[in-house]
């Protein structure tokens, strides 16, 4: 359960190059030129949806579609199945000599939880995807990543020029550059 | 590919930056409440206080308290559901509906939109849940073990199949609502200063952290539940209006209703939209971020349904001379001309004529003016349903049962009272919570195409 697994922390990370900006074109810019010299790209902090930048790191098309059809499919087997249970099995009530098997009239209810389990599978499995639960802490970069300022962050491995990368994001307009080693910050 | 554009105008003014955005919008949350404000706030609570008075009154002397009758047995009570019931509708269709047209313009609305939603469901609540009569007995419109008694619920009644409804509308509401709200919160978590603020922000934000990859699923969901929230709206509201239709009372009966009552619907709310929005703009100081732009967009769409709920009553009209029932046609007769002949006209005059002054540009660009008519539109909405329900009631097959009916003193107690719930759940929203959605202003700021 990735949600409180301290290791995904960035504080708990060994080392990790930050660079600010607080222009999007030029953001959008340096990760071209970053995921253009081979570097790996951690993940990108914006406090607003910048479009195509997930798609220029690479990031997985989100299942989240596919959940949504599950879940949908599930809420619409409940609630036929308790309706044929309540209405056709356990206790059929002659409405006007009606028919009580499948009839329209159970279309309502079977709309309305088909809905509801749509939504709340897909609402779960968001929050549980993104590490989103009520009360964690957040692992904030900068303070202002939700307010005006984006923010690249580049997990350090064996074989990475460091001094490379620093030009690279300072040449495409990073307003500051960071390291965090340990989760200790220092401006470079 | 992504440019400036040269030709929109832009929806945000004033040249204003992200912190700009963030320190306008989060002002009110992170200062103390203004002088209007508080006396907004403190005029809700005496109506939330009316609501208290008439509901205890309800429940501890029963709801003989209220004027309905054996002939006329939903009066104002299933007439305040259906009109807060119609506002709630308008506010995830407003946000729903514009998002998935891409409509950029809704970002400044859809976030007191979706609010007055949930607190509108609220509200509508109240009025079927205490008709009831014998409330701790509610649960049982519930699906619930046999144990309860020898039988099920009803699955061919429209009553039951709007307790599925407003639930499920409540419930998704309430997630499309919060999941926008949180990139948010956050904002105004690492802007507050006090630690229980922090505390609380913190808590709600869920971590929030604007990474990459969960907005690309933020947008993904918002899309997903916008696409699902669409065909709710439109189902819960047919679902209320076949509560009419399924029936067998002239002036009910009729297939035009489930149409008719969704236009009716995203009218009023639209109306209450322009009420709140108005008011907020000026107030707040956020007329750079809900322009005349986003007014006069906001009445076209009123006077386009207003124009379709008006032609449904004339179709209602022409339907019932053209069936050649008597029943039909003397129940509209009797609307027009009977003794709730001023409910009629009243509801006729603001929601089909008074709607018109919108096809002028000075009309649809002058806040004041918008907001008197935004009045009008709900006033008339209100007596568009105590029409359908009373004047259809009052008058039934049989000339011997025939009555009149008016609300009695907690009848209107518990209506007015509603508006102190709403107003009181709005004001409290106004200053713990953006009123506008920052993160997709920010988004909105370049004007790019």
């Amino acid at each position: 359960m990735g949600i409180l697994d301290k290791k995904l922390s960035l504080r708990n990370r060994s080392k990790m190059l930050v660079g600010i900006w607080e222009d999007e074109d030029k953001l959008v810019e340096a990760t071209s030129a970053l995921v253009h010299d081979g570097v790996h790209i951690h993940d990108i902090y914006t406090p607003y949806p910048v479009h195509g930048l997930e798609r220029i790191i690479g990031a997985r098309r989100s299942r989240l579609a596919r959940v949504a059809f599950f879940c949908g499919l599930t809420g619409f087997i409940l609630m036929t199945t308790m309706i044929w249970y309540m209405y056709v099995l356990d206790w059929p009530v002659n409405v006007g000599n009606k028919p009580v098997r499948f009839t329209p009239s159970w279309i309502p209810v079977m709309f309305e939880g088909t809905v509801l389990c749509t939504a709340y599978g897909m609402g779960f499995f968001f929050f549980w995807r993104n590490r989103l639960l009520l009360g964690v802490k957040n692992d904030l970069l900068d303070d202002r990543q939700t307010d005006d300022r984006m923010v690249i962050a580049i997990e350090c491995v064996e074989g990475m020029n460091e001094s490379d990368v620093l030009n690279t994001m300072k040449s495409n307009g990073a307003v500051e550059l960071r390291e965090l080693i340990n989760g200790v910050q220092t401006t470079i | 590919m992504i440019h400036d554009s040269l030709i929109r105008e832009r929806l945000v003014t004033g040249d204003k930056t992200a912190a700009d955005v963030t320190r306008d919008i989060a002002r009110p949350i992170l200062n103390q409440p203004t002088k209007s404000w508080k006396i907004g706030f403190t005029l809700s609570l005496i109506f939330l206080g009316i609501f208290g008075i008439s509901l205890f009154n309800t429940i501890w002397t029963g709801i003989g308290v209220w004027n309905i009758n054996k002939t006329v047995m939903w009066g104002w009570d299933i007439t305040n559901f259906v009109f807060w019931v119609g506002i709630g509708h308008a506010g995830t269709l407003i946000s729903a509906v514009l998002l998935l047209f891409r409509q950029k313009w809704r970002m400044s609305i859809n976030r007191s939109a979706e609010a007055m939603t949930i607190f509108a469901v609220v509200c509508a609540a109240m009025f079927p849940v205490f008709h009831m009569g014998r409330v701790w007995v509610g649960y049982w419109a519930l699906p619930l073990p046999n144990a309860f008694g020898s039988l099920w619920v009803n699955f061919n009644s429209p009553l039951l199949w709007d307790v599925f409804a407003i639930s499920t509308y409540f419930s998704v509401s309430l997630l499309f609502w919060y999941i926008g709200l949180i990139p948010d919160i956050a904002t105004i978590r690492d802007k507050v200063k006090t630690k229980t603020a922090k505390f609380w922000y913190g808590f709600f934000s869920m971590g929030w952290t604007g990474s990459t990859r969960t907005w690309a699923r933020y947008e993904l969901i918002s899309l997903i539940l916008a696409g699902l929230s669409t065909p709710l709206v439109l189902s819960v509201h047919t679902i209320v209006s076949t509560d009419f239709a399924t029936s067998i009372v002239p002036g009910w009966h009729t297939t035009i209703f489930p149409p008719y009552f969704v236009a009716g619907a995203i009218f009023s709310g639209f109306g209450m939209v322009a009420t709140l929005l108005v008011v907020a703009r000026k107030v707040m100081n956020y007329e750079n971020y809900i322009t005349i732009g986003h007014l006069e967009a906001m009445t076209k769409i009123i006077m386009v349904t207003g124009s379709i709920v008006g032609i449904a009553y004339l179709t209602e009209f022409f339907i019932a001379w053209y069936s050649g029932v008597e029943y039909e046609q003397y129940a509209f007769i009797n609307r027009a001309t009977g003794p709730y002949w001023w409910a009629y006209w009243s509801m006729m005059s603001c929601n089909l004529l008074a709607p018109q002054v919108f096809w002028f540009k000075w009309a649809r660009t002058t806040p004041w003016f918008i907001f008197i008519m935004s009045i009008v539109v709900n006033v008339g909405m209100w007596f568009e349903r105590f029409v359908i329900i009373v004047t259809s009631l009052h008058r039934d097959y049989l000339p011997s049962s025939w009555v009149m009916y008016s609300g009695s003193l907690t009848e209107i107690g518990l209506f007015l009272g509603t508006f102190g719930i709403f107003f009181t759940c709005f004001f409290l929203f106004a200053k713990y919570m953006p009123v506008i959605n920052m993160a997709e202003i920010k988004s909105i700021l370049r004007n790019r195409e």
